[in-house]
């Protein structure tokens, strides 16, 4: 039993079910990112376990209290709101310990919670000011604030960075996670920003369409997606798939491949239970930084696989160079050195690391596991 | 007014710009004309409209018409002037203005922030009842005053007024309220605040702008009403109805003057309203009907 | 562990219905109850006061029959139609013009909205008045020197119903404008800017974008125009208390003095039936499309 627990929960608007048997059990201390493209669930999860919208089926259980039909102010939860929700009448001070007063904390004692929180985040200064006043950092900070004041079993977010500009929510991600080490809280964050994903959990669930698709630690997600969609949700640039066919040589698999000028190319695969697909045509997965210039290859890799192909457009990046490619008629991105020296319209040597491709059943779109 | 931009891409001639500004002042004038008309008229002696021109200034000042309307013209029978009629109007306008505006914002406050199955089709019935013609509910309504023994009563107007004031003054509170975020309303219930707390100390204090407009409104309203004043005033007729009958009253002279200062009067208390918050009459007409 | 709600929790649930039951009662009772007990007096043979002998539909037809009833359809029509096209009209080209970055645009606009303040009695006795012939305008211009000038409209039974149309049209045609005010202050200056460059003259983008883009503005001032003129009583009773005869009778004046004075309460209840049925053709389709537009 977890510190946060949903068990079978269901939720339906009349005849249209949008979450379906959702099952996550969260630890003590855990951060757990709900991920998904919009409409995906994520936010009326949350808002399940925060109380807001009532349960339709199964059972949310918080320190193994089951919480269903318990109101939100009595669930010892906490949130932090994607337009920060701050009370545009009372100061920055009222709108902090407003929980607390409802709960009828004497005024003493809010005063000292009050004192530590903003030591912390360092809102000492903007106690008397109205939100209005705030700039939309400022906003953010008071929005945690208000939560961590009330110092409850688990926090929830729901996008709280998704109003900031690009600058400053990089500077937030930071603080949070930051924040998260130190205090050692239960946390769980819907975001539809995948890298937010990656950089702040401690575990992620990417939903779509009501279900979770894979739950798991972000390098097992990053490395090992559970299907397509997992695959090409998270990173960025996207995982780039490949329609190949699996063919023996030498007694191992290998994923045959058409380039840019009809040449076919044969790619060894690391994983050898492949065999079995042998002749049956599949989806191959690749991270763009596993495609590179054979310089920049990754040494560790015990296969390494070399391959030339015209090179479509180059897109300098700064640190890295995106080249795109035809692979089987589809473009293909690969992630190179800044300096790798690639011309568009010519033919160019890369370096695949068949070690960190996987492969999918086109017919259920699901990796094909090890 | 939206915000956007005060000035339009268009730009004009010095001719079509002239005949613009011309005619622009000439409907000034002719807003103006009745207002005019009244003043003046009802700051001089009758024989001064009878036997002069009405456009003229008075060549004898005088307060007389004004203070004949206000206490001792002859109002239907009584020689009691308006100042009883006017009187009825302010014990019946402040009462249903305030009880309308409250149950109105808690209305309002309901079918935003507390929505439920079918709030629509409660709100669409609630809107309804702003447009309908008064006359179809006139019987009934004389019936049913008449069984609660408040027939020809200011609290028996003050009923009416209310019952059929909701519809707009929730239209506006609901308008209003629906552009407040629903996350304020969620984080309040989670800091442990219930359905009044939220109401009191997170919505009210912010409903400053629309309350005006639902006061206005409603006073405006309630304060020019004829139809309910006349069918179910009895012996508690308010201003409108009085001023009616002071002009209307067939014995004796025709005293115009009077019968002017009687019309600013009835028309006094709303346009002191206009002057100092028209702004907000303005931005609610068109926020709450136009927007519906 | 209880997975019941708490009493907290259901009393929250419950009491926003119970807050806004009050008010739902209290229109189904005086807004839909009273409509249905106005529907029924009008096919009963009600006199003076509410009786329940069933008469059928003998109440419309001879409500139909009566000459009253037929001047007071063909004087709403004529007031209905003239009201709403001319204070469109006005409205429109005094918003136009206001929006051509007018100099005094902040004391011009009061001006024209003020009316709208008024009652209609007062409206209503300014006017009848001023347009008296004994001592208003026709005298006036008379005086300055213009002797065959003739108006007398409120004393002619052809004309008096015009006179209605000019004071209402003064009550209400400065809310019309800002009404369009607003809806031309609301379209975006890119619109009309490209519109510029693609170019199109000052009238070709007032006809083809602006007018076009202030659609619902149209409509919400015929919506609104049209339910001030089936409603209208206060101003005719003000204005011409329905004479010269019965000139300017219209519906509601029609319906007060057979309900209330003539002691017809079964004709009245129909003719308040028709009423409502000519308002609620045009309000509920609006009101359908603006609510579920909404949603």
């Amino acid at each position: 039993m977890g510190f946060l627990d949903i068990r079978n929960v269901t939720k339906s608007y009349g005849p249209v079910q949008v979450l379906h048997r959702i099952d996550i059990a969260v630890e003590e201390g855990e951060f757990l990112v709900l991920v998904g493209p919009s409409g995906c669930g994520k936010s009326t999860l949350l808002n399940m376990i925060a109380g807001l919208e009532a349960i339709t089926d199964g059972e949310i259980a918080i320190k193994g209290r089951v919480v269903n039909g318990v109101h939100p102010s009595k669930r010892n939860i906490a949130m932090v709101f994607q337009s920060y929700a701050l009370y545009p009448n009372m100061t920055v001070g009222q709108n902090m310990t407003f929980g607390l007063e409802m709960h009828g904390v004497p005024k003493p004692e809010r005063d000292r919670a009050l004192a530590d929180v903003a030591k912390l985040l360092q809102i000492e200064t903007l106690l008397d000011r109205k939100p209005g006043q705030l700039s939309g950092g400022q906003r953010q900070r008071v929005a945690m604030g208000r939560a961590l004041v009330r110092n409850p079993d688990v926090f929830l977010f729901d996008e709280p960075l998704s109003n900031l500009d690009a600058k400053l929510r990089v500077d937030m991600r930071t603080e949070i996670k930051k924040l998260h080490q130190k205090l050692k809280t239960t946390i769980v964050y819907v975001t539809h920003d995948q890298i937010e994903a990656l950089t702040l959990s401690t575990r992620i669930a990417v939903m779509n369409k009501g279900h979770v698709q894979q739950l798991g630690t972000p390098k097992e997600i990053y490395d090992t997606p559970a299907n397509l969609f997992v695959a090409t949700f998270m990173g960025s640039p996207a995982m780039n798939i490949v329609p190949a066919t699996v063919v023996m040589e030498n007694g191992h698999p290998h994923a045959a491949l058409t380039d840019a000028d009809g040449g076919v190319h044969r790619l060894r695969f690391s994983q050898a239970n492949l065999a079995a697909w042998e002749g049956k045509p599949i989806l191959l997965g690749i991270r763009p930084e596993a495609i590179t210039d054979p310089e920049g290859a990754d040494r560790k890799s015990g296969n390494i696989q070399p391959f030339s192909n015209r090179v479509t457009v180059t897109e300098p990046a700064g640190s890295d160079t995106f080249v795109t490619m035809t692979l089987s008629g589809k473009d293909v991105i690969a992630r190179m050195r800044a300096d790798a020296n690639v011309t568009p319209g010519q033919s160019f040597d890369f370096a695949i690391n068949m070690e960190k491709a996987v492969a999918f059943d086109p017919a259920t779109e699901a990796r094909i596991p090890a | 007014m939206a915000a956007v931009t005060q000035d339009t891409a268009v730009s004009t001639g010095r001719i079509t710009r002239t005949f613009i500004y011309l005619v622009l002042v000439l409907f000034a004038l002719f807003y103006l004309l009745p207002l005019y008309v009244m003043g003046v008229n009802s700051l001089k002696p009758l024989n001064e409209i009878t036997g002069g021109n009405m456009m003229a200034l008075p060549s004898q000042w005088t307060l007389e018409p004004w203070r004949s309307a206000w206490s001792t013209a002859q109002i239907g029978v009584e020689p009691t002037g308006l100042k009883p009629y006017f009187l009825n109007s302010i014990l019946m306008v402040v009462p249903a203005v305030a009880i309308s505006t409250i149950i109105g914002a808690l209305n309002g406050y309901v079918l935003t922030k507390w929505r439920f199955r079918g709030d629509t089709w409660v709100f669409g019935l609630m809107l309804f009842s702003c447009f309908i013609p008064f006359q179809i509910v006139l019987i009934p309504m004389a019936v049913v005053l008449g069984k609660l023994g408040l027939a020809g009563t200011v609290p028996g107007l003050i009923l009416v007024h209310v019952v059929y004031g909701i519809g707009f003054t929730t239209l506006y509170f609901r308008n209003y309220y629906a552009s407040f975020p629903t996350e304020l309303v969620r984080a309040a219930m989670i800091d442990g605040a219930g359905f009044f707390r939220i109401f009191w100390r997170i919505l009210l204090p912010v409903s400053g702008p629309i309350a005006v407009v639902s006061v206005i409104w409603q006073f405006t309203n309630i304060w020019n009403d004829f139809l309910f004043g006349v069918s179910f005033g009895g012996t508690s007729q308010p201003m409108t109805v009085a001023l009616n009958n002071l002009v209307q009253s067939s014995t004796g002279v025709k005293e115009y003057n009077v019968h002017f200062a009687g019309a600013i009067l009835a028309a006094l208390p709303t346009l002191l309203v206009y002057i100092v918050a028209g702004r907000y009459f303005v931005r609610g007409l068109m926020a709450g009907s136009v927007k519906g | 562990m209880a997975t019941e709600a708490d009493f907290r929790t259901r009393l929250q649930d419950w009491l926003p219905k119970l807050v806004l039951a009050p008010s739902f009662a209290v229109t189904l009772l005086f807004v839909y109850g009273f409509i249905l007990f106005t529907i029924v007096l009008s096919f009963t043979g009600s006199k003076m006061l509410p009786k329940f002998t069933w008469v059928g539909f003998e109440n419309y037809e001879k409500l139909f029959a009566l000459p009253a009833w037929n001047t007071a359809i063909v004087n709403i029509a004529i007031f209905a139609t003239l009201y709403i096209v001319i204070c469109t009209v006005i409205g429109l080209m005094l918003a136009i013009f206001l929006d051509q970055k007018i100099r005094g645009e902040g004391m011009l606009r009061p001006i024209y909205l003020y009316p709208m303040a008024l009652s209609f009695i007062v409206t209503g006795t300014a006017w009848k008045w001023f347009l008296d012939p004994g001592i208003g305008l026709e005298r006036i211009m008379h005086q300055w020197g213009w002797e065959s000038f003739s108006f007398t409209w409120i004393k002619d039974g052809e004309m008096a119903l015009y006179t209605i149309v000019i004071a209402a049209v003064w009550q209400t045609s400065g809310f019309v404008m800002a009404m369009f005010l607003a809806g031309l202050r609301g379209i975006d200056n890119e619109t009309l800017k490209a519109a510029q460059i693609d170019g199109a003259s000052n009238w070709q983008l007032y006809r083809r974008i602006v007018i076009p883009l202030l659609r619902p503005a149209f409509l919400s001032a015929f919506v609104i125009l049209s339910h001030l003129a089936i409603k209208s009583y206060d101003l005719v009773i003000a204005l011409t208390g329905g004479g010269p005869g019965r000139a300017t009778e219209m519906p509601a004046t029609f319906m007060y003095s057979y309900t209330f004075t003539r002691n017809q309460m079964g004709i009245g209840a129909s003719s308040a039936v028709i009423m409502l049925m000519t308002i609620a053709a045009i309000m509920v389709p609006y009101l359908y499309a603006e609510l579920k537009e909404k949603k």
